[in-house]
């Protein structure tokens, strides 16, 4: 038997000629064909149309031929013809604005040397016309023509002209239903996501024809009906007919059908949870229009993989291998009855749990935070939250984590889990230059957020940095003429490594010269100097849930001052320390989005305390209080007497200071979310012939930035007034503040999230307990924008107007303008 | 101007040849390395290239450059199998593999890698005179293995504690730990942990899966005991034997 491939003749190759215009090598060409000289084919046969294949696929050359030149015995003389593809050598795009021309020609590959083929040509046109079809130009025309370049001597090489009519964009006039009763035409119309009618009124979604999304309305349309209880709805036919002025008109004809009833609904397969339990979960009675849309979703919500439904219900409770069918069991009369067939199979258990990807960090950071360990119940949300909670490590791209499922075994009940990682760069380094505060000032800041502090002297882990181990460390060096400070962190997430006591240690030197004015220049010699350190250790708890976090602190502050003449003090020369214990607790369950938290609330409530040291020291300060009544500050003598009696009292200082402050976050519709807040704050002293010291006061007003700074003052955003105005000079000892925020998002993109927001606040301070009245308040109102990108960190801007007249004026404060960076309000 | 930077202005890619033949004689690898690179694709299919090839491969090598040092002496080994060079080159190739496993704690895709090129060489040359060296790294990175894996349910063990007692994790990771890796030198720590994980579960337990929870540690105490009855651990393992013994008479006696 001879197949047809076979038919030909054996000859031996005695020789392989190229001929046509190419520019490769004829010994090239016919490697390339993979023919060779003395081998023996069949002509005609497969070798030679592998050949031909071979050299159409490297996709350098057309009009490609192999000819059997002569033949002498079983010699056989061959002949390969082609052409070169010629180059791509010029672009031109008519029709689309210059800005557009370089990104088309990007998409298409349209780059100078590329090979024209035919392939090309078409993508290239099927491209466009598609890209201008979507944006509603449903008219679109594209042609592409080639012309040789002439004077071309080495390859050839083409221009390429794209020519592009868009014509007018095509809008759709009306949309018609014909054969609807039960349902009106607008709330059809209004199911159609993506097609809708011209209409001047809606300016968010344009109205165009583009024919997929129109295919896709087309189902919305049943869907809609189905959800009422029309189940047999269908389109029996739709027309689009071209109107004179250049619009679209749509007509669809639709048979409704009848409607329909849930009848009984009956589990089946059942045996952890009751019927009852499970038709709760349900929420369809007896009775209820058919909707098999909202049926789907209760028993298996697509949308939302935490969704409230039977699915989740048994997924949480270990059960991955179960399975639930709704199964229509009689449709008698227009009532349907349900059957919702379980099948539970048994529930599973994580065998081996692994990550994978962390070629930075150490197992332990990553393991000691899976909610999912080794012979554990399965349970959908302990995966979800377990991949929440590694995102918020920081050190992991949260995009790109993803729990993968391997081994699921559902006769043994096991499965193993992979979490996969990916590392991104959690170190920062800023380094910045500028003018202010009356000079250059030069910043140098290290962050390194997976920091490894053991290996510091281990040579071989610095890569840039030892990294590994999450902690955080962070240095700043800041400096100008008149201040330099250097400060260092240090937090350790896990203390012991053995439970999540977070560890964390800090130490600031900030040197502050005097302006000297004979000079201009900072006088070395009239100093400010404080050092600090803080060590702090925050918990964990798991009561009353697990939300909670308890910290507690002790700082050390010594002040010094050299020669500091200023008003701030009484005294120039001398110190001041301030020893103290912090206490926290803290809630916070505030989601998803830190940025723009959308539920939950966080609230927080400190005292710190320094020992009362007045009770131990011996001193009568009721004796120094009076002798310093009695002094006039205008006398010399007096004055600097004034001056030993508050080093007296401020050797160490004395204080206890209690803060309270709430967020609520309230979503309203859609994304609009209400952000409702609460603060108060009291400095107090134990002994109040010691008096409430100068330091660690608050002052209300402004942007609320520059915190912390020199004395321990506090700095209480309060938009609509200048910085720091409500307070008096002093700053107050007390303070309350009562803030409403309306907020709405722009765009929660991962490059930037950017929301609008429209707040009204109250809050005031006041010096004494005496005068407080928690219904006083300086109001404002206004409106502003944040902005938050990655690399930026935050940046907002807002317009407040003060109701109030500011302390010691009459007229009330008017618009004020406030920029944020990096802080929240 | 020096005559290396003429050699890599040169047209003459003999010239570059020899110049980078002297350089890597020399020891210099990175000078020759970059006159390699320039002249591999010219050399391409002649005679010299075997020699070139070899060079350059080792030159990354030698560079600790191990991610390309690996890739080219096995594209060496793979374009030259007859060559004298080819065992040399795929053992260096399966060790640059070695050089890229990274510290235990951290993701071992490389190690898997490395442990598999290893055997491919033995598998190939088993007569070969790298075979002990071979077989040393192959044992370097099981260990590597079986430590992480070792650590994780050791880790397991010493955060149980917090929230809810979770010591069934580290049971069932020793569980699996010990299934894994049967001829494991951590065999002994990990039978005292697991040992030690179900004391604790055990001993903590809830009242009414107490007893069976202090029969399965008393059933690791005995497998443990039996394995290793003169362990460094032994000791401490009785006291705590001890102390689940006299817990689980408490169900005896009222049955």
């Amino acid at each position: 038997q001879e197949s047809p491939l076979n038919l030909g003749q054996k000859y031996t190759i005695a020789e392989i000629i190229v001929t046509g215009d190419t520019n490769f090598s004829e010994a090239t060409i016919v490697t390339f064909s993979g023919l060779r000289k003395g081998e023996v084919i069949a002509i005609p046969g497969e070798r030679i149309s592998e050949a031909l294949k071979k050299l159409w696929g490297s996709n350098l050359f057309s009009n490609i031929d192999i000819y059997l030149t002569k033949t002498e015995g079983d010699q056989a003389y061959l002949e390969i013809s082609l052409q070169d593809l010629p180059e791509l050598n010029d672009v031109e795009i008519r029709g689309v604005k210059k800005g557009k021309k370089e990104a088309l020609i990007k998409d298409n590959k349209l780059n100078k040397g590329v090979k024209v083929t035919e392939n090309l040509i078409t993508t290239t046109k099927n491209y466009l016309t598609n890209k201008y079809r979507k944006d509603g130009f449903y008219n679109t025309k594209v042609t592409v023509t080639t012309t040789p370049v002439i004077d071309s001597i080495e390859k050839s090489r083409v221009n390429m002209l794209v020519n592009i009519e868009k014509n007018d964009k095509v809008k759709i006039k009306n949309i018609d239903f014909i054969g609807n009763e039960k349902l009106s035409d607008k709330k059809l119309r209004k199911a159609m996501k993506h097609t809708k009618q011209k209409n001047f009124l809606r300016f968010l979604k344009r109205s165009k024809y583009v024919k997929d999304n129109y295919k896709e309305d087309l189902v919305s349309v049943i869907d809609k009906y189905k959800e009422n209880g029309y189940r047999d709805a269908r389109v029996i036919a739709d027309s689009i007919s071209n109107n004179d002025d250049g619009t679209l008109s749509i007509a669809v004809n639709i048979e409704e059908g009848e409607k329909y009833t849930f009848g009984k609904i009956a589990f089946v397969g059942n045996t952890i949870f009751t019927d009852q339990q499970l038709s709760s979960m349900l929420g369809i009675e007896q009775g209820d229009t058919y909707n098999g849309v909202e049926l789907k979703k209760r028993i298996a919500d697509d949308s939302r993989p935490d969704a409230q439904d039977i699915t989740n219900l048994y997924q949480d409770s270990g059960y991955l291998f179960s399975t639930i069918n709704p199964v229509e069991v009689s449709a008698d009369g227009n009532v349907i009855d349900m059957e919702i067939r379980i099948s539970e199979g048994k529930p599973a258990y994580f065998n081996n749990v692994t990550v994978v990807g962390n070629d930075k960090t150490n197992d332990r950071v990553i393991y000691r935070e899976l909610r999912t360990r080794p012979g554990q119940l399965y349970s959908k949300t302990a995966v979800v939250r377990t991949v929440r909670e590694l995102g918020q490590l920081g050190f992991f791209d949260a995009q790109q984590l993803s729990p993968n499922f391997k081994n699921a075994n559902p006769n043994e009940g096991t499965l193993d889990m992979e979490y996969s990682v990916v590392e991104k760069g959690s170190s920062q380094i800023e380094l910045q230059g500028g003018y202010g505060g009356g000079g250059f000032i030069g910043t140098l800041g290290l962050s390194f957020n997976n920091f490894a502090i053991k290996d510091i002297f281990k040579g071989e882990a610095y890569k840039p940095v030892p990294t590994g181990d999450g902690q955080s460390l962070a240095l700043r060096l800041q400096a100008s003429r008149f201040y330099q400070t250097y400060s260092f962190s240090f937090t350790e997430p896990w203390m012991g490594g053995k439970r999540p006591i977070q560890f964390s240690t800090s130490l600031s030197h900030t040197m502050q010269f005097l302006y000297n004015p004979r000079t201009r220049d900072a006088d070395k010699s009239k100093s400010f100097n404080i050092t600090g350190i803080t060590v702090g250790l925050a918990k964990r708890l798991t009561q009353p849930d697990d939300y909670f976090t308890l910290s507690q602190a002790i700082s050390f502050q010594h002040y010094d001052l050299q020669n500091y003449n200023t008003g701030l003090f009484t005294f120039g020369n001398g110190y001041s320390n301030n020893l103290a214990y912090t206490i926290g607790l803290s809630r916070n369950n505030t989601h998803t989005d830190p940025i723009y938290p959308t539920g939950g609330s966080s609230f927080s409530v400190t005292a710190k305390v320094s020992p009362p040291f007045s009770l131990l020291n011996n001193v009568d300060y009721t004796a120094l209080k009076d002798e310093r009544a009695g002094l006039n500050p205008t006398d010399p003598d007096d004055y600097a007497r004034m001056g030993e009696i508050d080093q007296e009292r401020y050797k160490w200082l004395e204080f206890y200071k209690v803060k309270f402050k709430g967020d609520w976050y309230t979503k309203v519709v859609d994304k609009l979310v209400i952000k409702s807040g609460i603060e108060f704050g009291f400095l107090g002293a134990y002994n109040n012939d010691r008096g409430v010291i100068p330091f660690e006061r608050f002052f209300v007003g402004g942007d609320g930035l520059g915190n912390y700074s020199l004395d321990g003052r506090e700095s209480i955003a309060m938009r609509g007034y200048p910085n720091q105005s409500l307070s008096s000079q002093d700053g107050g000892t007390i303070y309350n503040k009562f803030s409403l925020e309306l907020r709405y998002p722009i765009t929660l993109g991962a490059q930037a999230k950017i929301f609008a927001l429209g707040f009204m606040e109250g809050g005031s301070s006041y010096d004494n307990f005496k005068d407080y009245n928690p219904f006083n308040l300086k109001r404002s109102a206004g409106v502003g924008l944040r902005i938050f990108m990655p690399a930026f960190g935050l940046l907002g801007i807002d317009f407040g107007h003060g109701f109030d007249a500011l302390p010691g004026q009459s007229e009330k404060n008017g618009w004020e303008t406030h920029f944020i960076i990096g802080q929240q309000f | 101007c020096s005559e290396y930077q003429k050699a890599l202005k040169s047209e003459d890619i003999a010239t570059k040849f020899k110049m980078g033949t002297e350089l890597y004689d020399d020891g210099k690898f990175s000078k020759a390395n970059k006159l390699f690179a320039q002249i591999v694709p010219q050399y391409r299919g002649k005679p010299q290239a075997e020699k070139l090839m070899f060079m350059y491969s080792n030159s990354f090598y030698q560079m600790k450059d191990y991610y390309l040092a690996g890739y080219q002496f096995e594209r060496f080994e793979s374009q030259y199998p007859k060559s004298e060079k080819a065992e040399e080159a795929l053992f260096l190739s399966a060790k640059s593999f070695y050089m890229l496993s990274p510290v235990y704690s951290k993701e071992q895709k490389e190690t898997v890698t490395a442990i598999e090129k290893l055997q491919l060489f033995i598998n190939k040359f088993p007569e070969s005179e790298y075979l002990p060296q071979a077989n040393k790294l192959i044992q370097e990175l099981d260990y590597k293995l079986e430590r992480k894996d070792f650590e994780i349910a050791k880790l397991y063990n010493k955060i149980a504690n917090f929230e809810s007692a979770d010591y069934e994790a580290s049971i069932k990771a020793f569980d699996n730990f010990l299934l894994d890796y049967p001829g494991t030198s951590f065999r002994e720590e990990a039978m005292y942990y697991r040992f030690d994980s179900a004391y604790r579960l055990g001993i903590n337990s809830v009242e009414y899966k107490r007893e069976d929870r202090l029969n399965t540690a008393i059933k690791y105490y005995n497998a443990f005991q039996k394995a290793y009855p003169e362990s460094e651990f032994s000791s401490e393992a009785e006291k705590m034997n001890a102390e689940l013994q006299t817990a689980i008479q408490h169900y005896t006696i009222k049955s």
